[in-house]
């Protein structure tokens, strides 16, 4: 299993990769890491379009901060 | 793997940076996030793959102006699904769709300036628009730009409403139909596309076509409310408006039941077309295209019944039936499965009037459209009724009322009916159709004319027959059922319209008693008549009269074996009349009398007026030779008795002629008469065909008996020239039998003045003369029956000149 370990990581690396790339032919607008963390959310379990919800609602409120923030 | 709310942690870290100095907010959020989470968002759980990447290439397509992005994913997508890292690759992609594509509608101008999008491109038009529109399409960059200049496309669901009108042929708010033009309504506001317009075009083809199906409908509803079909012949109708026959009508009614159809499929649009919201219309609700797509079978339907009602126009009747099934060899199957309902339905009342016609011979025909016609004069049932039965039977005072009478019933077998052969479905083939015609007209000839009693057991056994065939009615499908039921019917209308004229009309009795009356086929008849009537005969004509002459003809029928097996005498005696023809200045007797025979009403369906004319010729001709053998038998005991010199070359002449009258006699009576009579008796016995075939059977055998008996030459002009011949040669005998007399005359006075000498001398060049002028003749006659083209008439000629007299005479 520990001898896999560095096919692993390079072979979901390369997934991660690819999902970037539609993630940006989508123009989904995220970044890696952020796609990283919601790829191992969904591996988890969590339902994708629940989590689509979550990742739309916490930039509005970064919007709204900001704009908050630029005011201030 | 980190827990669920690390990852949240994370993930509200990495979004909204300001969280990382503000722990308040950033607990809210992470607890707000982990509502989401929880609660029931998204809980449909396809996971169909396929669909899903259609579902985003579409969404590529709509919003990435680059072309090869679909191309582009589909190639990523394919990689992605080559890798094993990943077990939940379906909800990956639909996280990121679901991302992209409800990232869209929300106000993109708010996050822009952070959101790292890869097409940061300033906008080419100067609008509130915020970049992102470039991605969208060039076409609603025009759309936008018509709508900034205030002349947009009219939307495609303010159009629909007006296709559905125009489906229907009627005109809507942007566009109208009149007449087949289509015009659209160039508003000062919208413009329609040109390929929008193509596609009304092609919408308001089938509109057009249903206004002409509907108004064909509705003209044939509308005439036939008014006018109710009357029992009344259609030729007393002329003058109403033109009638809607059955076939047109049950075309109409087929056609009313597909607009029905249509009406259905136009509901359904309909009801599509409101429950849709308008404001997307490229989802679920209707669209031009679809709708196109919708009405696109109907389109073909619609053309054909259009075709149908064209061509209904100009025909009726069968040939709008045949017209009909010229298209039932289209290669389409659509084509052809329409064009056999169709004509299932409109043959029908075709079928019903064929039933009746086949099984009770009645034309139910209101409007001519069956392939017989009928003579309306004939059809009138007073007229045809019990016409000509009696009246033929009675002695006639009236010569115009029985000649009228009489005429009855060939005219009746002949021209009441008739066939039509454009009215004729194509189906059924000539053949079928003739054996139908003639089926009906047997059995409407039974009913009418021979007013026959068992009718009703014979249609019983026919309908019978015909349920055994096909089951209940006939119908287009069955095509060889129906000529079965065609042969039965056929056979059974035959079998007893034969049965009815020989067995209850004594069909066969008059032809015997014919043969042997008029035609002399009697001897002992024809020698009793003879002797009877010689002395009144020699007399002028105008001292002839009938009652004298009736009586005789009694006598002579008594004394005759022939009544015994002709239905006994009554029968005969009432039926065989004297006639004196009309006659002229020095007429003798023998040339104004002739014997008649007359039929009643059904048989003189065979028997008509005409061929009993050929009857009384050959009856003249054969009476007349009768006579003549006569004369020369009673001379020839009065010849036998003289002695040898001048008596014997009277002897040889009169040697000469009986034997040229015998053979005269032997050829009529033999080989003429009784071979024709045999021919027909073949074909009364075989019991085939129909009437007709048993009329021209008579005619073939009369025909037969005028053309060698009186030995006429085909060619025209020249018909009877053997014939005068023959007459001449008669004429001649005679005249030399009456010189014979005179000779004789003298002779037997020769003692007593013998002043007389050179008188005697006379009379005996005068003798001669007449066998002279006779082997003449008889030797021209000889030669010309040498080259007659008919065979018969040549061995005649042959057995005359047995041992070539004649040739050495010459």
């Amino acid at each position: 299993m520990s001898s896999r370990e560095p096919d692993r990581i390079t072979s979901a690396q390369q997934t991660l990769d690819i999902l970037y790339d539609i993630s940006q032919l989508l123009n989904a607008q995220l970044d890696k890491e952020t796609l990283a963390t919601c790829v191992g959310m969904i591996e988890s379990g969590v339902n994708a379009e629940a989590l689509a919800a979550v990742i739309l609602e916490l930039r509005r409120e970064a919007f709204s901060v900001n704009k908050m923030s630029n005011g201030r | 793997m980190p827990p669920l709310s690390a990852s949240i942690h994370q993930l509200v870290a990495l979004l909204v940076p300001a969280t990382r100095n503000d722990d308040t907010l950033r607990d809210d959020l992470v607890a707000h996030a982990t509502d989401i989470l929880s609660s029931h968002i998204g809980q449909s759980n396809s996971t169909d793959t396929a669909h899903l990447t259609s579902l985003i290439r579409r969404h590529l397509s709509q919003s990435n102006a680059s072309p090869n992005a679909s191309l582009q994913f589909t190639n990523l997508n394919a990689r992605l699904q080559a890798q094993p890292a990943l077990a939940r690759k379906h909800d990956a992609l639909l996280f990121l769709h679901t991302l992209a594509s409800s990232s869209r509608p929300q106000p993109p101008s708010i996050l822009s300036p952070k959101s790292p999008s890869p097409l940061p491109i300033p906008s080419p038009l100067p609008t509130p628009v915020d970049p992102q529109s470039t991605s969208r399409s060039k076409a609603a960059i025009l759309a936008e730009y018509r709508a900034r200049i205030g002349k947009p496309h009219v939307p495609e669901h303010l159009l629909l409403r007006d296709a559905l009108y125009l489906l229907q042929g009627i005109s809507g708010k942007h566009i109208s139909l009149h007449d087949g033009n289509l015009t659209f309504h160039h508003d000062s506001k919208y413009t329609i596309t040109a390929p929008l317009k193509s596609l009304l075009h092609r919408l308001a083809e089938v509109g057009h076509l249903y206004a002409r199906v509907d108004a064909f409908v509705r003209s044939r509803d509308v005439s036939s409310s008014l006018l109710p079909p009357s029992s009344a012949h259609p030729s007393h109708n002329t003058l109403t408006p033109p009638q809607v026959g059955m076939i047109e009508q049950s075309l109409a009614h087929h056609l009313q039941s597909q607009l029905t159809q249509y009406y259905r499929l136009i509901a359904v649009l309909e009801s599509q077309l409101n429950s849709a919201p308008s404001s997307s219309p490229d989802q679920s609700g209707l669209t031009l295209k679809r709708l196109d797509v919708w009405i696109n079978e109907w389109r073909l339907r619609m053309r054909m019944m259009s075709v149908c009602v064209e061509g209904a126009k100009g025909t009726q009747g069968g040939a709008l039936v045949n017209l009909i099934h010229s298209y039932t060899d289209n290669g389409d199957p659509f084509v052809r499965s329409f064009t056999d309902e169709l004509l299932e339905e409109v043959s029908k009342p075709f079928f019903l009037t064929l039933h009746k016609w086949l099984f009770s011979g009645d034309l139910y025909d209101p409007y001519a459209e069956f392939f017989v016609s009928v003579d309306p004069e004939l059809a009138d049932p007073r007229h045809a009724g019990p016409l000509g039965s009696f009246d033929a039977v009675l002695p006639m005072d009236n010569e115009d009322m029985s000649s009228d009478a009489r005429e009855s019933g060939l005219r009746m077998w002949e021209s009441k009916y008739r066939f039509r052969k454009d009215m004729l479905p194509m189906f059924v083939d000539e053949t079928f159709g003739r054996k139908i015609f003639s089926t009906g007209k047997s059995l409407n000839f039974i009913r009418y004319t021979c007013h026959d009693s068992d009718w009703a057991t014979t249609r019983d056994r026919m309908s019978s027959a015909h349920q055994t065939h096909a089951r209940g009615t006939l119908s287009y499908t069955d095509i060889p059922g129906l000529e079965r039921s065609i042969d039965a019917a056929y056979k059974t209308a035959s079998a007893r319209l034969f049965e009815i004229l020989i067995d209850k009309f004594h069909l066969t009795t008059h032809l015997k008693a014919l043969k042997s009356y008029l035609l002399l086929g009697h001897g002992d008849f024809a020698s009793q008549l003879l002797d009877a009537l010689a002395p009144s005969l020699g007399r002028a004509a105008s001292t002839l009269y009938r009652h004298n002459l009736t009586a005789t003809l009694e006598s002579a029928l008594r004394s005759t074996s022939a009544a015994d097996d002709a239905g006994g005498a009554g029968e005969v005696l009432r039926r065989l009349d004297v006639r004196v023809l009309p006659y002229g200045q020095g007429e003798v007797g023998w040339d104004v009398f002739t014997l008649e025979y007359k039929v009643d009403a059904p048989a003189d369906t065979v028997l008509d007026p005409e061929s009993m004319g050929a009857y009384l010729k050959l009856f003249s001709h054969l009476w007349r030779m009768k006579r003549v053998e006569s004369a020369l038998r009673d001379a020839w005991m009065r010849a036998a008795r003289g002695r040898r010199g001048d008596w014997h070359r009277i002897r040889l002449a009169m040697a000469e002629m009986i034997h040229f009258v015998r053979q005269m006699t032997a050829y009529c009576q033999l080989e003429v008469i009784e071979c024709a009579w045999i021919e027909l008796m073949e074909f009364l016995n075989k019991r085939e065909g129909d009437l007709d075939g048993m009329i021209d059977a008579h005619r073939t055998y009369l025909e037969r008996m005028v053309k060698k008996a009186l030995m006429l030459s085909p060619k025209a002009g020249r018909e009877e020239n053997l014939l005068n011949q023959v007459r001449d040669a008669f004429g001649t005998i005679l005249q030399f039998r009456d010189a014979m007399d005179s000779f004789y005359n003298s002779c037997l006075s020769e003692a007593a003045a013998i002043e007389q000498e050179h008188d005697l001398e006379r009379l005996r060049k005068l003798v001669e003369e007449y066998a002279q002028t006779f082997t003449e003749q008889a030797s021209g006659i000889v030669h010309s029956l040498q080259t007659h083209p008919d065979l018969d008439c040549r061995f005649l000629g042959i057995r005359m000149s047995f041992s070539d007299y004649y040739r050495r005479g010459k």
